[in-house]
């Protein structure tokens, strides 16, 4: 437990850390402005022994403008878990790349081009296709993208299909007229 | 390369001899497991139509249809499942708070037809209905809670020496615990007589907004301090989440609300009204069923004025029950907040005896008349007029009063309603040996099962199926009260069996009081002769229509005298109805947001 | 994508321009050949996109998307309790991992302890998911290199496996018995002896697949030096699991981030150094007779009785407080993630799977298959062992 929070008062030097999460002796999340999150990752990467990119994603806090990304690195010595996060703007969402750090790294930033519309200039192939072949409404993991809404329009519901909610279906046969809450 | 790696690959010939997995063609059956997840199985006569196996899956598989019979606590609707989305997943059976939903362990079944893929399980006629096997929610993996947080109560040992309210109220921790248990299927709704929002309420328990919470409770009730802590709860016998165990404390909920807002606070929250429209109505009687009607009028823009008999008002919520139930603050709260409104309230005048009913209903747009039934029934026994023959109602109504009863260290109450218990456990407060004689057995008894255990448990005997037969002078004792058993007689299915007096057998207590509690009768003397003419009356309730209107078209009535289920919460319904009758015989329907 | 630095000098390779391989296919020499979606030799529905110059790859690019179901997406339309019949679906073979990591996640956020007996019941499912897995993959990797026969008996083990299954939790392939709060049921009657007399069967089978495959000299020469992965590609990579372990890279998160019981359990982490496909076989083959071994030590060690189930808040409005966690575990493939954040609300506020196909099918697989025969590729992939909805979830 220790040894991670050596670790960030170490790192609080170099970079400014505005938050830091320890969940447990194998996770801990630590919050990186999002200029120097790269600059952060190669330094725990090549220094701190953070060599495995376990996965990379963003989470849409649509309430407060912002994609948080998580860039989830292993320690196979200390076999921790370190999950960088960075917030970056919603509106023409930009970041910076991690291929040459990890090749896989571009996988990862072509799924987000896709399905978040975050951009990673210089990423190869980032602006390919991964998953969704042809798709050209918004980019579907955002929040304000309305799964329901798109499957009614898309599909059409097997009809014949109808349904009675309890309350108001016992409210027709037992007490239609009577006075209750108006 | 070695010679290994040519002959290895050979040696496995062997194989050739060796029983085949295959198996031999025509497929036998092969069943499905024990807990299979097939085709689902629906106990019909089990089954509430509560909706929880709709709720709860993800795939919208579930629609609810109609089938049976909408009955108090059965919606009548059915779960109709397509499997063209059910995924099998079997969280409608987990979730089923009757248990009536199970599977059945058939998966095999083809058609042409994708239309038959869609069926009522247990209603429409599937080989597998009554298939034993197939999966059921396991032993120990239940997914609702059938178990009640308990109320803080005081200790029969204690709550028998004094008037102090002995249901304490939740915990804002156990009110929430007890608010998620609730399922939200609205199968309660339907049979509060005021249709209060239950559903809604308890989720404002669980967000922890008493301030909608005591919206929603005063859009179908303006009395909730009190029906919080004595309403019948109607609604607690159809829960849904009692066929697991416990019904949800929806009464102490309700209370819960009440008693974290203070009085000073509901003007914040509630709505005001509207602005006067210059009507007056005149409310006679101050119950539950008064205070309503004057509630909702006064939202509505009436001048309200309510004149009653009594020192104060509340009706027989005051002078009926006794304070360890219902402390008279609390009726106080909600009256104050309807009088804060605006309406007034005349107190120590009888209609008829202080002011002509005529005068009123020449003076008022419209008249509500809610006086309850007031007259006890006598026991038609001989020595009934002894002294020591009390009417239970009189006796609370003293205790009311601040009265010390004369009761003496004996008491025998006849009857087997909340009245009758009533004035056992307050004779038991002031120290007397108390027998409860009824005619009928425990489970006929009117009263709420909560006070009849609570009277036991306050070392009241409970005799059932005891017939008084006459009363005499006692000789240590005030009275000697002679009673014969009885026994009960079919009166063919679906009634209520009859008590019959066994001949010659003949029992004797001897005590100082006998409190009679078998119920009251109407006393319509306070209305004037000509008004009775045109009201018609049948088996002593005053006839109405669904807006509690009289045949006189001005006079509106409503509670005990207009309505047989005798209680609050259908008092507080019917001053609801009324009110709205009553604006729509004065002006035109408005709704009311 | 092909490294130019790495570029075989060899003229039938395409000209390199801007570090990127430019084919004119019109010229003849190199044919674009797409093997999947639908293709014998292709891991679930996939599709390679290879370039070839004769019958040798030189380029290969994966295409995914034909099962994508947008899981993660649909997670946040729904309630906790209903993303645990979905979770399964991410993947096929063994879907107790998904139950089992979406339950960690959620019972951590909410603050939830399960029953002992339930964390050994959700050891031993994962364990039999995992031998289950495995016993389907010989067949592909047998098959691939024109073995059928030996698939056959496998996946008739694999059956004999989801009859256990199917008699343990009521469903053959998705068993949906790990529930948040412990599991659905417990073991039924006599079930330990059921189990045991499947394992001895799928022993002797795997016995006979160890002769007529590991020791088989056609797959020998096909497997050695196919798909190598340097250990130093591991980390480059992001590796996981056997085609890690297949490069001598001796980890294992039972054994270094144990989670239920797995540290109560005695095994040793599977490593092979041959780096090639036929390490990788071996790996798999000597972690099933590890998985046995470990259902074994399960049925022993197991508590006899007690409760496998914690009572949850009503699940119908169950809030579950704000936060994010990740938990991992060892699935036949390597690791197996889960990344939940919580916004307090009813439903989940993002649920990331990591599946280790992603990178496993992706990046390694483009990288992999240059410079491999064209009727080698489909065993390469197999040898990776790859899943594709783990990848487009």
């Amino acid at each position: 437990m220790n040894i991670i929070e050596d670790k960030f008062s170490v790192w609080q030097k170099r970079f400014s850390l505005s938050g830091f999460e320890n969940k447990s002796s194998e996770l801990a999340f630590v919050q990186v402005p999002a200029d120097q999150t790269v600059a952060f990752i190669t330094t725990v990467r090549d220094l701190d022994g953070y060599k495995h990119l376990v996965f990379f994603t963003a989470v849409d806090l649509l309430e407060d403008g912002v994609f948080r990304l998580t860039y989830m690195l292993h320690n196979y010595t200390t076999k921790h878990d370190l999950g960088i996060q960075t917030d970056i703007s919603r509106d023409s969402a930009s970041m910076e790349s991690i291929h040459h750090l990890w090749p896989h790294g571009a996988t990862y930033q072509r799924e987000l081009k896709e399905m978040f519309g975050i951009d990673f200039p210089g990423s190869p192939g980032v602006n390919e296709s991964f998953v969704l072949e042809g798709w050209f409404a918004m980019p579907p993991m955002r929040r304000d993208f309305d799964t329901k809404e798109y499957s009614e329009a898309t599909f059409f519901p097997r009809p014949g299909r109808k349904t009675f909610d309890t309350q108001e279906y016992m409210k027709e046969q037992l007490y239609p007229s009577e006075a209750e809450t108006w | 390369m070695s010679l290994k790696d040519i002959i290895a690959p050979f040696s496995v010939w062997k194989r050739a001899f060796e029983k085949p997995y295959t198996t031999k063609k025509p497929l036998d059956e092969r069943p499905g497991a024990a807990r299979y997840r097939g085709f689902h199985i629906n106990d019909m006569n089990k089954c509430i139509g509560c909706g929880t196996c709709e709720e709860i899956c993800q795939n919208a598989a579930i629609d609810l249809v109609p089938v049976s019979k909408t009955v108090h606590g059965d919606s009548g609707l059915r779960p109709k499942i397509d499997y063209g989305r059910c995924c099998w997943c079997a969280l409608c059976v987990d979730i089923c708070p009757t248990s009536s939903l199970g599977m059945s362990n058939e998966y095999i079944w083809i058609d042409s037809d994708p239309e038959v893929f869609r069926f009522i399980p247990g209603h429409d006629d599937k080989p597998w209905n009554n298939s034993e096997l197939g999966y059921r929610r396991a032993e120990g993996y239940d997914l609702l809670e059938g178990q009640r947080v308990a109320m803080p109560m005081l200790s029969f040992e204690e709550s028998k020496k004094s008037f102090v309210e002995m249901v304490q109220g939740y915990s804002a921790e156990q009110a929430r615990l007890e608010a998620d248990r609730c399922i939200a299927c609205g199968i309660c709704v339907a049979t509060c007589p005021a249709h209060m929002q239950v559903p809604e309420y308890i989720k404002a328990i669980r967000d922890d907004d008493m301030g909608e919470g005591l919206k929603i409770v005063y859009n179908a009730n303006p009395l909730p301090a009190s029906c919080g802590r004595v309403c019948s709860h109607a609604c607690e016998y159809v829960c849904a989440v009692k066929h697991k165990g416990e019904a949800l404390s929806i009464r102490w909920l309700k209370r819960y609300i009440i008693d974290q807002i203070y009085l000073g606070d509901y003007q914040k929250v509630l709505d005001e009204g509207e602005p006067g429209n210059g009507k007056k109505i005149a409310v006679i009687g101050s119950g539950p069923g008064g205070l309503s009607a004057a509630y909702y009028l006064s939202l509505l823009g009436y001048a309200v004025t309510i004149y009653d008999a009594n020192d104060k008002a509340g009706g027989m919520l005051r002078y009926g029950i006794p304070e360890y139930r219902l402390p008279y603050n609390q009726i106080d709260k909600d009256v104050d907040y309807i009088t804060s409104l605006g309406v007034e309230i005349i107190q120590n005048t009888k209609i008829g005896r202080d002011i002509p009913f005529s005068k009123i209903y020449d003076e008022f747009d419209s008249v509500f008349f809610s006086t309850g039934l007031t007259d006890p029934y006598g026991l038609d026994i001989s020595g009934e007029d002894l002294k020591g023959v009390i009417p239970g109602l009189e006796m609370l109504d003293e205790v009311t009063k601040g009265l010390v009863p004369d009761i003496g260290s004996s008491v025998v109450v006849v009857g087997g309603g909340n009245v009758a218990m009533d004035a056992a456990r307050t004779s038991k407060r002031y120290g007397a040996e108390v027998t409860i004689l009824y005619r009928r057995r425990k489970e006929d008894m009117p009263a709420d099962e909560e006070e009849i255990e609570e009277a036991q448990g306050e070392d009241c005997i409970l005799t059932t199926q005891a017939i008084p037969l006459r009363l005499e002078k006692g000789d240590k004792t005030r009275l000697k009260l002679y009673w014969g058993k009885a026994e009960m007689v079919s009166e063919g299915p679906g009634k209520r069996p009859k008590p019959v007096l066994i001949e010659g057998s003949e029992e004797l207590i001897e005590c100082d009081t006998v409190i009679t509690a078998i119920g009251q009768a109407a006393d319509y003397s306070f209305l004037s002769e000509e008004i009775t003419a045109k009201l018609s009356f049948k088996r002593g309730y005053v006839e109405v229509n669904e807006f509690y209107q009289t045949a006189d078209r001005k006079i509106f009535a409503g509670g005990d005298i207009a309505n047989p289920k005798r209680d609050a919460i259908s008092a507080i319904a019917n001053g609801h109805s009324a009110a709205k009758g009553i604006d729509i015989y004065l002006t035109n329907f408005r709704k009311l947001n | 994508m092909v490294d130019a630095k790495k570029q075989d000098p060899r003229s039938k390779f395409p000209p390199v321009e801007g570090g990127k391989s430019r084919y004119n296919l019109t010229s003849g020499k190199y044919m674009k050949i797409w093997q999947g979606p639908q293709h014998p030799g292709i891991t679930g529905n996939m599709s390679l996109e290879l370039t070839v110059c004769g019958d040798e790859v030189v380029d290969c690019k994966t295409h995914v998307g034909y099962l994508h179901r947008g899981f993660e997406k649909l997670m946040e339309r729904r309630k906790y309790i209903q993303c645990f019949p979905l979770v399964c679906r991410i993947c096929v073979p063994e879907p107790d991992f998904n139950e089992y990591l979406f339950a960690e996640c959620v019972e951590e956020l909410a603050g939830i302890q399960i029953p002992e007996r339930a964390k050994w019941l959700r050891a031993l499912t994962l364990e039999m998911a995992r031998l289950t897995s495995f016993l389907m993959w010989i067949g592909g990797q047998a098959g691939s290199f024109g073995m059928g026969t030996i698939g056959q008996w496998t996946v008739t083990m694999r059956d004999y496996m989801l009859d256990l299954f199917e008699e343990l939790s009521g469903g053959r392939i998705y068993h949906m018995y790990i529930i948040p709060g412990g599991v659905r049921a417990d073991l039924p009657e006599g079930y330990e002896g059921r189990v045991e007399s499947t394992l001895k069967q799928i022993e002797k089978v795997l016995k006979d697949v160890e002769l007529a495959l590991m020791h088989n000299y056609v797959f020998k020469k096909r497997a050695k030096g196919l798909g190598i992965i340097t250990p130093d590609m591991v980390d480059e990579y992001g590796i996981t699991g056997p085609n890690a372990r297949g490069s001598g890279v001796k980890r294992d998160i039972r054994k270094d981030n144990p989670y239920l019981i797995y540290d109560q359990l005695d095994f040793e982490i599977v490593t092979e150094t041959g780096s090639d496909a036929y390490a990788r076989t071996w790996v798999r083959m000597k972690e099933m007779y590890q998985s046995i071994d470990l259902i074994r030590q399960m049925m022993k060690k197991m508590p006899k009785e007690g409760p496998f189930f914690q009572k949850l808040p009503n699940v119908l409005h169950w809030k579950v407080p704000a936060g994010q966690t990740y938990h991992k575990s060892e699935c036949t493939r390597g690791e197996y993630g889960f990344y939940m954040v919580s916004d307090g609300t009813e439903l989940p506020r993002r649920v990331y799977v990591r599946g280790p196909s992603y990178t496993h099918a992706v990046t390694l697989m483009e990288r992999l298959a240059v410079n491999t025969n064209i009727a080698d590729t489909a065993g390469l992939m197999v040898s990776l062992h790859t899943y594709p909805p783990e990848i487009e979830r």
